[in-house]
Order: structure tokens, then sequence, then C-alpha cells
């Protein structure tokens, strides 16, 4: 109950004193984002994870992707793609959704190995991706799984920021607008046809950047706190 | 492990110049990419500002602007821009994303990198715009013909002797015939006190000593050919063949500079290749008929054909048509003076627009005239110049040269006229430049005389380039002129078309891209009372003369050689599925790489249009 009402960024210090050297704390090193910052001068690390399910406790990651956005460039020098080694042979149908096949994935490696990898390049950036709960709820499931600490994190989802665009400007949001492919279509976005889960971490970078930049049209400040996305 | 960004990188490489590059680089070049969204209205960079990219279009499209303001280029999906920033290490041109715009982004480290190991794709950048075309040029030629060495290599480059054998008038002919022996020549350049005065060659030896028996102790000024015909060392080793070939001679004396530097011989030329091009223009000169010149015209169209494939310039091209015409019009009035006899008064015959230029590339309307000297008398005259200009013009529409849509041919009493004639109607058109008179001045200000009298005709010119030079009411309404043919560029994204009719979604390669430059060149060249005709020397003058800069001109002269073989090369390919060859071009029969340099080089016009409005207007 205290550590809800302390917040992230209390917590992080106080995980500093406690937690054992590793990724972990190597992750919290650096300060969470502070919400009053202006988006410009923040980083982002575009994440998407490919998955055998949505439930956090019961699914895996298949694999993971992440590019970063620094001074609103997608840098893809520092963009990865990893496929994560299953502790359970697949179930059928992420087979048929993502073509990933046990084959492939054997030459994958486990998560724990990919992990601190993840954990580098997302420390002191927000975390962003298109319908955030999932790779938030995954990656915090992992973290506490792996090394007994939650991830801390403040994270901007694009499929929210989208639809409260739509909402304000009194646009349905049914029929499927929201999905990735689709929202990239109402700003002049390429159809990418590939999908893994790197294409798609930029593709929601990009399509960060460009409802930010029409967001931001008038030139005015865009704080974190504005486009934050909050877990209910 | 790169197939993650397979999308960027399929992407890439269907796009020029990445296309140039090897499969291995193509992996690799998506992970050094940035991806930036631009808004509708985002200014990516300022003039001044530090580029420390190289941008490619992703989606949407981006503008380029000079400081002024002016539209340098529209870039769309697939194109490359800030290049130029990136040479110069700040921007000069302004970019902005007229569209919303997904684009990404190559560090200047990487395009360096890329550059030094992939030749190919370096050449695409080569140092911009001019040397670009020039590469691009490079790029889309094929093999080397021999036709061609003849019409670009230069007498002086065929001399190889440190100088001529020479020798004086005064000494004997067995004398000489040791020295030519002893040499190694086959001819001997006589001269008195430096100055050449006759040759004598092993034929004349043949003909004029050992056949007659004649005295060899006698001086070879007995024997030797008077006051020779000489070549100018700045000539084209074509034109040197022609003229051996038209009289009959097999060895030229070379001037260069008033002094005599050696002798260029049949020989010569024949290693060099003697082709089926200058014999055509030689076997003019035989004909003693119409229908015997038509047989001849006849083969043009093949000629330039293989011309083009063979990989000759665009400039080349238009110096040998334009001969082969000269050539005819020549040959009509020599035939046309041995019916009529002699002219009872002194007259140049003169040659119009493309041929004076040498810029003809196909057998074109004719356009022509003549200047009477001023003690013409009409009554006692008349009748001869009435005959002579008809038998040419007739004869030369019976060759193809079919008659001036305009009437502009020496036919026309308008252009038949004396030279004070001539003098009142150029002082008409430069002190009151009505539209009439400007719709002339693209005919009538490229001029050259080809026939006669040649000082009728420099006088003439001597009177236009006074009254026109630093004329700056006239110059302006030249300009305005000038300004009237745009490139085909200016719709967003795209070549803007012609639409309906006969050659709908088409550009005119002609009147929207060669003839603006013409016309650009022909400005700043009356502005600085310039005597050249041909557009790729009276640019090289301007730039002298500095009205012009030196890289305005050499990306004015690289926009005019690649839109002229573009259009070359388009005809070549009508002629050879034995359609009418044409100036018109449909973006889609083009490939990428020939519709990006297109677009370069209407790019340069277009800049240099505006830098012409701005001086002159």
């Amino acid at each position: 109950m205290w550590k809800r009402l302390l917040g992230p960024d209390l917590r992080r210090e106080w995980y500093l004193i406690r937690m054992p050297d590793g990724p972990m704390k190597d992750y919290y090193r650096k300060p969470i984002p502070w919400p009053e910052t202006d988006y410009k001068e923040l980083e982002f690390l575009c994440i998407d994870l490919e998955l055998t399910g949505l439930n956090p406790q019961k699914d895996e990651i298949l694999s993971i992707g992440f590019a970063p956005i620094v001074n609103q460039n997608v840098v893809l020098s520092e963009s990865a793609h990893y496929l994560v080694k299953p502790s359970h042979a697949l179930p059928e149908d992420s087979v048929i959704v993502h073509g990933l096949t046990d084959d492939r994935l054997a030459e994958a490696e486990p998560l724990e190995e990919i992990l601190p990898h993840v954990l580098l390049a997302l420390s002191g950036r927000v975390l962003l991706a298109h319908h955030a709960p999932i790779e938030i709820g995954f990656l915090n499931a992992a973290c506490e799984r792996i090394y007994g600490y939650p991830l801390l994190t403040r994270a901007v989802d694009t499929l929210e920021l989208e639809k409260r665009n739509r909402q304000q400007r009194n646009q349905p949001i049914d029929g499927g607008v929201l999905r990735l492919a689709k929202a990239r279509e109402g700003y002049n976005l390429p159809r990418y046809r590939a999908h893994n889960a790197l294409v798609d971490a930029v593709a929601s970078g990009e399509l960060f950047l460009a409802q930010l930049a029409h967001k931001a049209a008038k030139g005015e400040q865009i704080t974190l706190r504005e486009i934050m996305f909050r877990n209910k | 492990m790169d197939i993650e960004l397979i999308e960027i990188r399929d992407f890439l490489k269907i796009h020029h110049p990445f296309d140039l590059l090897p499969e291995e680089a193509l992996e690799t070049l998506p992970k050094a990419i940035e991806v930036r969204y631009a808004r509708r209205g985002t200014v990516l960079f300022e003039p001044g500002e530090e580029n420390k990219f190289l941008w490619v279009v992703r989606t949407g499209a981006i503008e380029t602007l000079d400081p002024d303001g002016n539209l340098l280029a529209r870039l769309s999906e697939g194109e490359c821009f800030g290049v130029r920033a990136i040479m110069r290490g700040v921007a000069v041109n302004r970019c902005e994303a007229i569209e919303d715009s997904l684009l990404y982004l190559l560090p200047v480290e990487e395009f360096n990198n890329l550059r030094d190991n992939h030749p190919q794709f370096a050449f695409f950048f080569a140092p911009l715009g001019g040397e670009r075309l020039r590469s691009a040029q490079a790029h889309s030629k094929g093999g080397t013909n021999e036709d061609m060495g003849l019409v670009s290599t230069k007498v002086r480059d065929m001399i190889r002797r440190a100088g001529p054998v020479t020798i004086a008038p005064t000494v004997s002919i067995q004398e000489a015939a040791g020295v030519m022996s002893k040499e190694g020549v086959s001819c001997l350049l006589i001269t008195d006190q430096d100055k050449i005065v006759g040759i004598v060659t092993d034929k004349d030896l043949r003909n004029r000593v050992v056949a007659k028996g004649y005295d060899i102790a006698r001086p070879l000024s007995d024997i030797m050919t008077a006051n020779p015909i000489c070549i100018d060392a700045e000539d084209y080793l074509f034109d040197a063949m022609l003229l051996m070939s038209q009289k009959n001679i097999r060895h030229l004396p070379v001037i260069d500079g008033g002094q005599t530097t050696g002798v260029i011989t049949n020989t010569n030329i024949v290693q060099k290749q003697s082709t089926s091009m200058v014999f055509l223009v030689g076997d003019i000169y035989k004909r003693e008929t119409i229908e015997g010149l038509q047989e001849v015209v006849k083969q043009v169209p093949t000629m330039v054909m293989n011309l083009v494939n063979g990989g000759a310039t665009a400039h080349n091209i238009g110096h040998v048509v334009s001969t082969v015409t000269d050539a005819i019009a020549r040959r009509l009035l020599q035939m046309a003076e041995e019916k009529l006899g002699t002219a009872p008064i002194p007259y140049a015959w003169i040659v119009m627009g493309s041929e004076a230029r040498h810029e003809q590339t196909a057998l074109s309307d004719q356009d022509n005239g003549i200047i009477l000297d001023d003690s013409y008398d009409e009554a006692t005259h008349g009748d001869y110049f009435r005959t002579l200009a008809k038998f040419v013009c007739d004869g030369l529409n019976a060759c193809g040269y079919v008659y001036c849509p305009g009437d502009v041919m020496a036919t026309n009493d308008k252009w038949r006229v004396t030279l004070h004639g001539w003098k009142s109607y150029f002082s008409r058109w430069i002190d009151t430049p009505e539209p009439e008179a400007l719709m002339l001045s693209s005919i009538f200000f490229d001029m050259r005389a080809l026939h006669g009298d040649e000082s009728l005709y420099e006088e003439l010119r001597k009177y236009v380039i006074e009254k026109s030079t630093g004329n700056r009411i006239f110059l302006s309404f030249m300009a305005g002129n000038a300004l009237s043919h745009q490139p085909p560029l200016g719709f967003f994204k795209n070549f803007v078309l012609i639409r309906g009719g006969e050659h709908n979604h088409t550009f005119d390669l002609k009147h929207n891209g060669v003839v603006p430059i013409i016309d650009l060149a022909r400005t700043y060249s009356l502005d600085v009372g310039l005597s050249e005709i041909n557009t790729e020397d009276r640019l090289k003058a301007a730039v002298e003369q500095k009205v012009i800069s030196q890289d305005g001109a050499n990306d004015l002269l690289d926009a005019l050689e690649f839109i002229s073989i573009t259009r070359l090369r388009h005809q070549a390919k009508q002629i050879q599925n034995g359609e009418k060859a044409d100036n018109f071009m449909a973006p889609e029969n083009m490939s990428h790489f020939e519709r990006n340099h297109l677009k370069d080089a209407f790019n340069v016009v277009k800049t240099m249009q505006s830098a012409l409005a701005s001086a002159y207007t």
C-alpha cells in the first residue's frame, strides 16, 4: 500500500539502496522520465512484443523488438530484435499468427539473456508501445520473475493517444481504426507488409512522431503528463 | 539478422541511387538510418543551417527553395535531398515538407562511407548538378563509336610530330626528295621567312616530276602547290576530312595561332576510322542532280540513329547533321550558279535557326535568306536572285528540308533584300521589340553565312551587335521571351504533361526542354555582343564575359546535353521501330534513372531562368 502512495520516483530511489547489483539495478540508475518534461527533451523506447497469448502470468514472450526515439528521430542504429526461447512448446494458434516456428525459436536465447539488453535500452527512457498495457504487463512480469522487482516506468500508448485524439475530434473509434496499420494511414505513413516485433516497434514510433507533430502544430510545449499512459 | 528491417531495405533497393549498391551494403544500410516525421509546412532546414544527413523521402513530398523563395525542386517518394548542404557544410537552400512526410535520414558519416566504398553510388552524388548530370551521361552512354572520334577530336590532337618538315622554295627537287625520304614524310611544307608558301607531296613528285621527266635540279618552287589550303588546329577532325574530300586533297597544313604546326594527312584520318558519315558529306559535292542529292539525304536518319546508338554526344550529332544540311544547300547553290551564271552583284546566302547554330538533329524545315549588295537594282538583278532562290529552296524541299511554314525563306521577297534592308529590319526589331519581332528574333538572331560574299553578313552582324549590346530595353524583352518556354516541371511531384490530343500524357522535349536553354544562351550572348552562334559556344563565351557564372554555364551545358541526348535517343528508338520521330516523350516510357536526371536537368534550367529574370526584367 505504501508503495502506491510513494510513486515510482521515490520507489526507484528506495530500490537503488536495497537492490543487489545487476541489470535491474542498472536500469534504475537513471531517473524515470519526469512527467512535467517537454516531450521533445525526452527519449523514448518503442517496444513491441510477440506473444503466445495475452495473459502475462501464463503466456510467453516469443520475440522482442525495440528502437529508441532520440531528438524526435527513430534511431535504427540502436534498434534490436531478439527471438526468445520459450520454456514450453508453442501452442498452435500463435504459430499461425506470428509465423514463428519451433525450429526458428530453437535458435533463440532464453528471456534471461535478453532482458538485460531491453532494460539497458529502456533505462532513462519512456516506454512507447501501441497498446502499451501488454508490453508493460509482460515486461513487468518478466522482471518480477527473473529479478524479483517490478519494472517501474512511464509509458506512452499510441493506441490510447489515437483514441483520445479521435474522441476530441468526435471521430468514430470503431471498425479497427485504432489498429496500428489503420492509425498510420491517417498520417500518410507507409504501409508495412512485413510484421515482426521490430517493424511494429518502429511503426509505432513513427506513428507517435506523427501524432505529436500534429498535436504540437502550434509550437507549444507538450509535457509527458499530457500524453502519458495511465494504468487504471 | 538485419532481416527485421527488410521494409526499409526493400524500399531503398528499388530507388536510385541505392539500387546501385550491392546486396551486402543494402542489408546493413537500414541500421544506419534515423526516421523522422515532418508535418506539412515543417521547415527541415534553412539556408545557413548545418545539415548532417542525406535525406530520403519515404512518403510525402518536400520542396527545395532558394533563398529568394524560388522553387528549385519538388521531391517525392524515393528521392534524396540535402546533398548540397552536406558538401558545403551548411544548407544553401530551404527545405520544407509540403505534405505530411516520413523521412529517412542517413548520417553523413555513413553517407561518406558508402561513397568511399561504392564508386557507382559516389558517382551519382559526385559534385552536384552539372557534374552529376555529366556522370549520368557517362552512365547511360553506350559503347564508343569511331564516328564519334572524328567529331570530338580536334585537329590539334592529331598532330604527332614536334613540327612539320619545312624547306625553302629555292632547294632543288632532288634535294627535297632526299629530305622526304630521310624524314619519312609524304609531304614537305615550303616556307619563306616562316610563312607557308607551298606544299609538295609524294604524288606531286610522281605526277609532276617523274612522269614528265622534269629536271630534278630545278628549284622546288617550280612544282609545288602554291598557297595551299590549310586548316585551323581548333577545327574538328571531321572538318579536316570534309575539306580534303571536298577539295580532293590528301594533305592539310595545320595552322595554330598563325603558326604552321603540322600537317594532317588522309592516312591520319583513315587510321582514325573513316566512316560512312564523312563519305556521305563528301558524296554530296559529287552529285550532279537533285535526285542524286535526295539519295544522299535519305541516309541521314539512319546516320543519326547510328551515332546515337554509338554514344555520340548531342553536340556532336548537331554538328554533323548541320554540316550535311550545309553541304546540300551549298551544292544546290553551286548548281544554281552553274545554271544561271555568276551572280551579277555580290550576295550572301544565309541560314538561320538550328542549322545556323549547328544544332540540327534531323531533317527539319528550312530557314534561309539572302543578303544582297546595296548596289542591287530590282529591274536588272531581280530575276536572277528570284530564280536562284527558287531553285535552291525547291531543291531543299525536294531533299526533305521542307518549306518553312513561317515562310522564312529566300524565296520570300521580304527575306531577300539588300544589306541596308536587313539593317533596317534589325534596327526595327531591336528598337521596337513587338511580339512579332520577338517571335522572329529566335530565328534571325541565330544567323550564319553559308555561301557567297561573307563580308555582307559580317557587316550585318557587326551592326546587330552594336545595336543590341547592353541595350537594356531590348534585352529585357528578349529575356521575357526566353522565359516564355518553361521546363515541364512545376506540378507537384511530377512532370507537367500535355493533356489530351495526339500527345496526351507526354511532354515536349524540344519546346520545354532544349528551347529554353537556347533562348537563355542567346539572351546572354546578345547582351555582351558575342559573335558565337552555337549554344555551347555562346555559354562558354558568356562565362568569359562574366555575364554567367562558370558553374551556371556548366550546369546549363550539362542540362542541354542530357535533354538533347534523351530526345535523340527517343527519336532513334522511334526510327528503329519504323515510327516517325517526334519530340514528345511519355514519362512512363523512361527509366527511373532518366526521369530523375531529366528532373535535375529541368531544375537547372528553372534556376537559370530565374537568374535571368532577376538580371534583365
